[in-house]
């Protein structure tokens, strides 16, 4: 069987606070990721994020995948860290990582993907992570 | 034996799903699945903002079309920033290398339309701009 690309994304507002990223741009609510019929494992996670750089500090970025279609329970992953000295005139832009893995699942049951800033409020993050089911 | 298709566009709008029709100087490339072709193998893609607006923005792929046999697909390409300067100074240019993507594997099938489209999801950081090429075995 081809490959299946899930994807959700979301804003990340608060520090060390999990996030749930449930919503896909022009879709608001595309509904719980539930995984595939036909999968057995996530190969491959596709993640990017960045800060709008309204606070002068820096922080981490954290994926969490949880939720009852983790056949061996949550992950966590770090993706990213960024910081800027003053609250003016930042501006970057972060290209997407894949991270090859084998993460089995459960057919037909929910996955839960948190997003999470660490450290020190930088404002806010977006985060946008895609699930490769294979 | 491999095929290639490119096609580029700006993302005008926060939370709107673009569709890519251009390739510059061609201004309607076919987005037919070349015959004998029956997977997206590679994807290569960027996609960056001008940054003239405060805020942060993360940019996604949808594939879609009836020559996608599973339904769209969607995969993250990056995330942008920016935050307003001060009076008379300048900001960075936002910079992104393209990704290439290996071992896609997203079955189509021949001689079937695609549709591709980019969407920024957040909050507007100006336009950006996406180029998407996807190599077909």
């Amino acid at each position: 069987m081809s490959k299946l690309y899930r994807t959700r994304e979301n804003t990340v507002s608060a520090v060390d606070t999990r996030t749930q990223l449930s919503t896909l741009g022009s879709e608001t609510a595309p509904g719980p990721l539930l995984v595939p019929q036909g999968v057995t494992k996530i190969t491959r996670i596709i993640a990017a994020q960045c800060f709008n750089m309204g606070a002068a500090t820096g922080y981490s970025a954290l994926v969490r995948l949880e939720g009852p279609g983790l056949s061996q329970g949550p992950e966590c992953i770090g993706i990213g860290a960024g910081g800027v000295p003053v609250a003016t005139g930042g501006n970057g832009v972060n290209k997407a990582i894949a991270i090859d893995m084998e993460i089995p699942v459960i057919p037909g049951n929910e996955i839960l993907i948190f997003g999470e800033m660490c450290g020190t409020d930088v404002g806010s993050s977006e985060f946008v992570v895609t699930l490769v089911f294979e | 034996m491999s095929k290639t298709l490119t096609v580029e566009g700006d993302i005008g709008s926060a939370d709107t799903r673009t569709l890519l029709t251009t390739q510059g100087s061609v201004t309607a490339p076919s987005l037919v699945v070349p015959a004998g072709m029956s997977k997206i193998d590679k994807i290569i893609v960027a996609c960056a903002s001008e940054g003239l607006a405060a805020g942060a923005q993360s940019y996604f792929l949808r594939l879609g079309g009836n020559a996608v046999k599973n339904g769209e697909q969607a995969i993250a390409i990056s995330a942008a920033g920016m935050i307003a300067v001060q009076s008379g100074s300048d900001a960075a240019p936002q910079l992104m290398p393209a990704i290439i993507m290996e071992n896609i594997d997203i079955a189509v099938s021949p001689s079937d339309n695609l549709t591709i489209a980019v969407e920024g999801a957040g909050t507007d950081t100006g336009t950006a701009h996406a180029v998407v090429t996807l190599i077909f075995a």
